[in-house]
């Protein structure tokens, strides 16, 4: 436990030093969100809401998606790389430990980065919703976070590609699920495939919650059998990469 | 560690292994690259499940959380985490431990006190290294494991290294070490493992080793007429090998070699002494055990 805590400190100091981070992770859903919303208009309304209020949850969906599939995963695998996982395998901090203690710092930041974008839309578009929805869509966006750490650690697993690939599927999965552009105004083809995207099944909840609907079963169905499925190929990932030498 | 073998596709990397290290010893693995030290180490962590044969660490599963409480470890070709200082570092490995030495004594120890406030990625190779020792001490750990420690370090580094080392074992503690540099084994160890091709071929203590793997050559090329069958029958001649006019004679001592060939007047001339080597000397022993050269 205490071997988690130090873990857990020590990312988030690090993280925190991170210009990356705050540049990309949380510097471009805040920027997008600026430029769409006053492009629209602020009186726009969209599936029963106010487009500042949906597109606050997609921007806020889109920050935790990158930073969980693309930061995360990029950690991962220059801290693989640079021995530094092989290292911490032989201290009391087991990998079962140092596995948690990632999925904490990720909840931690996700934490940030919904309050952050919440914070903008609120102050900066007037955007109000009842204390009992904030709560409800933080929670969601908070917990529906999980499976996109799960895609994260199956990316760190990639080594030298991790960097090219968490960019690319960060950025496929946020405009193929309906991040930038509402699932409603897509294609029928596209809409069809949106609705296989976890990124979609992240988001929809928290716009059903805008209009006070309660959240699908099916979006979380759906969210666990991703998170399994990412799960298991990240730990067949790691059977395969220990058998291979690693000197 | 017990009949263990280590195989990496159709490579072994290490071959029907069995060494006991009894607490309180300064063990070194003395061997050149790619004799399966690393892959020994490796598996003595947990970090590598041996493909055959058992490892146990204090009579348990090397890979327990139990055991890695007791441990300390510096590994080879391993960074040390970027964006933290070196005091943020250390105190991230002090976090990781239920009786951590304070951060002080780990400065000290590591003559890194002046240098804890800089960013750990930013230190030199040498000083990178002595983070990483510093590191392995923060749990006050009963037994260090070292991967060719020394490595990048400057010959003042590595002497005052060795003395902490020293100090260490004077408290009775044990030291498992790898190294390819004869005199580290010596100046630290108690008891020398020399391994090549995955196998053991010399278990003893570095008096020992010495002798064996510090031989000197001296070489000269005999006069016609001068006899050099004496030789053999020398106290200090190991052996000796002629080509021709040419000999070369192994030795643990080629300074009474020497004089003893010029004091008796003996007719030779390109007078040569190479040090034994220890690379050769592998090769030697290796030959010997009847393994792969």
């Amino acid at each position: 436990m205490r071997a988690l805590w130090s873990q857990w400190k020590a990312d988030l100091l690090r993280t925190a030093r991170d210009r990356r981070f705050f540049v990309l992770t949380l510097g471009m859903p805040i920027a997008f969100y600026l430029i769409f919303i006053s492009e629209a208009g602020q009186d726009l309304k969209i599936s029963g809401t106010f487009w500042s209020a949906y597109f606050m949850v997609s921007m806020a969906t889109f920050g935790v998606v990158g930073s969980s599939v693309n930061t995360l995963g990029v950690r991962l695998a220059t801290e693989r790389k640079s021995g530094w996982v092989r290292w911490l395998r032989t201290t009391p901090l087991s990998s079962t430990g140092y596995a948690v203690a990632k999925i904490l710092t990720q909840l931690t930041l996700s934490l940030l980065i919904v309050a952050v974008v919440f914070a903008v839309a609120h102050f900066d578009q007037g955007v109000t919703l009842s204390i009992r929805k904030w709560v409800e869509i933080f929670g969601w966006l908070w917990i529906g976070s999980v499976p996109f750490s799960a895609l994260g650690v199956l990316i760190g697993l990639a080594g030298n590609a991790a960097q090219i690939l968490g960019t690319l599927v960060y950025l496929t999965l946020s405009f193929l699920g309906g991040l930038w552009t509402p699932v409603q105004m897509m294609p029928k083809t596209m809409q069809e495939i949106a609705r296989w995207m976890p990124t979609y099944r992240f988001a929809n909840p928290a716009w059903d919650i805008l209009e006070g609907k309660s959240v699908p079963l099916a979006d979380v169905a759906i969210l666990l059998a991703y998170t399994v499925l990412f799960i298991v190929a990240a730990a067949l990932g790691q059977k395969w990469i220990d058998a291979r030498p690693e000197m | 560690m017990k009949a263990v073998s280590k195989h990496f596709g159709h490579r072994e990397a290490v071959s029907n292994l069995t060494l006991d290290i009894p607490a309180g010893q300064a063990m070194a693995l003395l061997g050149p690259n790619g004799a399966g030290k690393t892959t020994s180490i490796a598996m003595m962590l947990g970090l590598t499940r041996p493909s055959r044969g058992h490892v146990r660490l204090f009579g348990a599963d090397p890979g327990s959380v139990q055991a890695h409480t007791r441990i300390g470890v510096m590994l080879q070709g391993v960074s040390v985490p970027d964006r933290l200082t070196v005091k943020e570092s250390l105190n991230l490995f002090r976090g990781f431990y239920p009786r951590p030495l304070p951060l002080a004594h780990l400065l000290d120890i590591s003559g890194l006190a002046g240098d804890a406030r800089k960013m750990a990625g930013q230190l030199s190779g040498g000083k990178t290294r002595r983070l990483q020792f510093a590191a392995a001490m923060a749990g006050d750990p009963q037994v260090l494991f070292l991967d060719e420690p020394t490595v990048g370090m400057d010959i003042g580094s590595k002497r005052q290294f060795w003395d902490t080392l020293r100090t260490f074992i004077a408290d009775g503690r044990t030291l498992v070490l790898t190294t390819h540099d004869l005199q580290e084994a010596d100046v630290v160890a108690d008891r020398v493992v020399v391994m090549n091709s995955g196998r053991v071929i010399a278990d003893a203590t570095p008096e020992r080793i010495k002798m064996e793997f510090g031989g000197r050559q001296v070489s000269f090329v005999a006069a016609e007429g001068q006899a050099i069958d004496g030789l053999r029958q020398w106290a200090e001649v190991q052996d000796v090998h002629t080509a021709g006019r040419h000999v070369a004679v192994l030795t643990k001592d080629s300074d009474q070699v020497v004089r003893r060939l010029i004091l008796e007047g003996w007719d030779i001339s390109d007078i040569m002494i190479a040090g034994g080597g220890l690379e050769e000397a592998f090769v030697r022993l290796t030959d010997q055990a009847g393994g792969p050269a």
